[in-house]
């Protein structure tokens, strides 16, 4: 063999041993400790932390269908394969029971375990920095006395070896996630209040920001850029812009998004897919206060970059010929068999019982993953204590994909709606995505036992 | 669309700091991508139900699949066939001289009649004409329709006739797929419900409440869309079915409840619908709104003329 080649080979073997060495030596960087004493006996701080815990929605990643509560194990599908959420009960073998306050703060705001490995970035420590120790503090307490220990171990991932590596996840926490603290926009406190739970604990960024080559959120906060909360797709939805362009949420009132984060739906939409989740699990027991700061916070972003504020206008056409049976496409056929029923002859739905399909932008966004995916897979409300009954949207799987994708180019341009086409593959696609994607909760009809309903069971 | 659910590499712009991280993507994606075979369309997955000799149910003779609207298109008179099919679901706004209630055909008759237990239209064509008890005479499908036109939607009958009729009947033809007339689909039109429970009324009203009323109205009034359209009947008050409709009766309406309601509310069946009330329950919430107050049936004295009255019939 040639010396050189042998003289390469060393160097790229000493490069790897010391890029090895240093991502176990980057998380204790990462790390600090703080004087902060946390009695965890303490009422107060755990009753606190109960609510920090709402604003954060551990429970919805932490937490499988069937399982215990925050005792790990829900799949997260990347496209190389499942990384599955941690047990964050306070089991000592399984669990964080063991956890200093120390290392529970290094987890939550700088993805750093107790054996100073890296956590994934599906874990939205990113966002999580900007909170205080103080309601860290009060968060150590909840899940420390409060939470019901679990023993359940804690699946590794089903990642191939180098991504399944923790030490160069170091790195990617480096490149990505180098310390952040809150900086508020504004004086306003309300507004202030608003933006840290949208930055923050309410980690909406996670699926509401696009994701760059690292799979790292390009913003982190509005100061950053115009790309925070533009809409990014995940998990074969469609998560929608929180800016002020029209397909965002430009149409929206403030005190419509408070409605929606209280139940779930409005007179013209209700909450779907991972957002029924989020309401389901978390936005639904905040405060008004806080859901009110939300909204209003949620209300001053800009339109995203090179976005329309107004749309085209367009006439609606569709319901009258709808009501006359002039059937003009195989896409009215089945609209008029299958979704007239419930969505109506001028697609406003029925107010809080079945959403609008006109003027929804979850149907007429450039990307159609939300529109197919609840197609063929329906889905169904959160169920909130607001209103007696969560309705769904039952499956049309049974529809060839033909047929799917002329219903939803049919809604997506009908009555003042209008988007790109979507071809059969885009459903031959998504109907695969979905035979590999796990079923969550939203997805399986809500309680309707008698016993639960009519003796006021809390629903939660 | 333009977002494959597959990854695939990114085009970015070069960056040094990133060339790393961008070798790995660029691998592992060409990995994604050969472990990513694009499977091919599937067909519609039609409902089958077998078809049956009339007199033997166990005789298994052929397949009836369920047909899909769009195959309309193919018959002589799909014109007609579509007017018959919008006619039952739209009966109120379409028939508002014969349609005294705010109800339509398809209220009762779920998904266009296309559904076993949701009293579907799937065997009408061949079951008529025969002899019903209520009437004690035979009865045609004209006039079978008719009777729901005089009591389940407290209006008027429609002359044999009339393209309307004609029209519904069209439908019903079509829906029946050729059955020969000797045979019958493999399905039940109601589902079963215990008749020897006893019904307790005011745990019906809780019932009703927790999870009728938010469709049906708190008074039973029904809703109806932002066009005026019924999208929910009214289950009682002067707009509801007389008292001679079937729905009327309570084991009938809570054979129809159990299997049938609430909609939207399953994640599965083409309403979503049913199969969330125990027997008593649905029992329990038939008797509390079928003897709520509703519009009188005045050719009542005419029916059961042999005298074998069901014990729930109303008069």
């Amino acid at each position: 063999m040639q010396k050189w080649l042998l003289r390469i080979g060393a160097v790229v073997a000493l490069g790897l041993v010391l890029a090895f060495a240093l991502g176990k030596l980057l998380p204790h960087w990462r790390t600090s400790s703080s004087d902060i004493e946390v009695d965890i006996s303490d009422q107060d701080a755990i009753e606190s932390g109960k609510y920090i815990a709402r604003t954060a929605d551990c429970v919805a990643c932490h937490t499988t269908l069937d399982g215990k509560d925050y005792a790990g194990g829900l799949p997260m599908l990347t496209p190389l394969g499942a990384i599955y959420s941690t047990n964050i009960t306070p089991d000592p073998d399984t669990g964080i029971g063991n956890y200093t306050f120390d290392d529970f703060k290094n987890a939550v705001k700088h993805g750093v375990r107790k054996d100073n490995s890296a956590l994934y970035p599906a874990m939205p420590y990113p966002s999580y920095q900007i909170m205080p120790d103080d309601d860290i503090a009060a968060l150590y307490a909840y899940f420390m006395s409060a939470v019901e220990p679990v023993n359940q171990p804690n699946r590794d991932s089903d990642l191939p070896p180098v991504l399944s590596w923790r030490w160069p996840l170091a790195y990617w926490q480096t490149l990505f996630a180098s310390g952040r603290s809150f900086e508020p926009e504004t004086d306003d406190e309300p507004l202030a209040r608003g933006q840290y739970l949208i930055e923050g604990p309410g980690h909406c960024g996670s699926c509401h920001t696009e994701r760059g080559v690292g799979f790292q959120e390009v913003a982190l906060s509005n100061s950053g850029s115009e790309a925070f909360l533009a809409g990014a797709t995940i998990d074969g939805w469609r998560a929608k812009s929180l800016r002020g362009e029209h397909g965002g949420l430009g149409t929206w009132e403030a005190d419509e998004l408070s409605e929606f984060f209280r139940t779930g739906r409005t007179d013209t939409s209700a909450a779907f897919g991972a957002m029924a989740d989020v309401v389901e699990h978390s936005t639904q027991y905040m405060t008004d206060a806080d859901i009110d700061a939300m909204s209003h916070y949620l209300k001053s972003l800009s339109p995203a970059a090179g976005k329309e504020t107004a749309p085209d206008s367009k006439e609606d056409v569709t319901t009258q010929k709808l009501l006359d049976g002039d059937y003009d496409s195989r896409g009215a056929i089945l609209y008029a068999e299958y979704c007239q029923v419930c969505h109506r002859a001028d697609g406003k739905g029925v107010a809080r019982i079945f959403p609008a399909l006109d003027g929804n932008s979850a149907v007429y966004s450039t990307d159609a993953d939300s529109v197919l995916q609840i197609t063929l897979n329906g889905g169904r409300m959160p169920d909130t204590s607001h209103d007696r009954m969560a309705f769904t949207m039952p499956e049309f799987i049974n529809l060839s994909d033909h047929d799917v994708a002329e219903v939803v180019n049919y809604v997506r341009n009908s009555w003042t709606n209008e988007a790109s086409e979507v071809d059969v593959n885009d459903v031959v696609k998504m109907r695969d995505f979905l035979n590999k994607k796990p079923k969550t909760a939203t997805e399986f009809p809500p309680d309707l036992g008698v016993s639960a309903a009519a003796q006021g069971e809390p629903r939660e | 669309m333009n977002k494959p659910l597959c990854e695939r590499p990114a085009v970015v712009r070069f960056s040094p700091c990133r060339m790393p991280l961008l070798a790995l993507t660029a691998a592992l994606c060409a990995i994604g991508i050969s472990g990513c075979s694009d499977p091919e369309p599937v067909e519609r997955n039609a409902p089958e139900f077998d078809l049956v000799s009339a007199d033997d149910a166990n005789e298994d003779i052929d397949t009836y699949v369920l047909p899909q609207d769009t195959a309309i298109l193919d018959e002589d008179n799909a014109d007609e066939i579509f007017y018959g099919k919008r006619l039952l679901n739209e009966t109120k706004r379409l028939l508002p001289d014969n349609v005294g209630a705010a109800m339509n055909c398809n209220s009762c008759h779920i998904a266009q009649g296309k559904i076993p237990l949701g009293d579907p239209y799937i065997n009408s064509y061949n079951h008529y004409p025969r002899v019903m008890p209520r009437s004690g005479t035979e009865v045609d499908l004209e006039a079978r329709i008719n009777g729901c036109f005089q009591r389940s939607m407290n209006g008027k009958v429609l002359e044999r006739d009339s393209p309307e009729m004609l029209a519904m009947m069209a439908y019903m033809q079509w829906l029946s797929q050729k059955t020969p007339e000797t045979h019958k689909v493999d399905i039940s039109n109601a589902g079963e419900v215990d008749t020897s429970l006893t019904p307790d009324t005011d745990r019906g009203e809780q019932i009703y409440q927790a999870q009728c009323a938010t469709c049906h109205g708190d008074n039973g009034e029904g809703l109806k869309d932002s066009r005026g359209d019924v999208v929910f009947p009214p289950l009682w008050g002067e707009e509801s079915f007389n008292i001679g409709a079937g729905m009327a009766r309570t084991y009938k309406a809570a054979a129809f409840i159990k299997y049938n309601m609430p909609m939207g509310i399953q994640t599965q069946g083409l309403w979503g619908h049913g199969n969330v009330l125990s027997d008593q329950d649905a029992v329990d919430v038939a008797e509390f709104f079928t003897h709520q107050p509703r519009p009188d049936f005045a050719d009542k004295v005419n029916d059961w003329p042999s005298g074998k009255k069901p014990p729930d019939a109303r008069y």
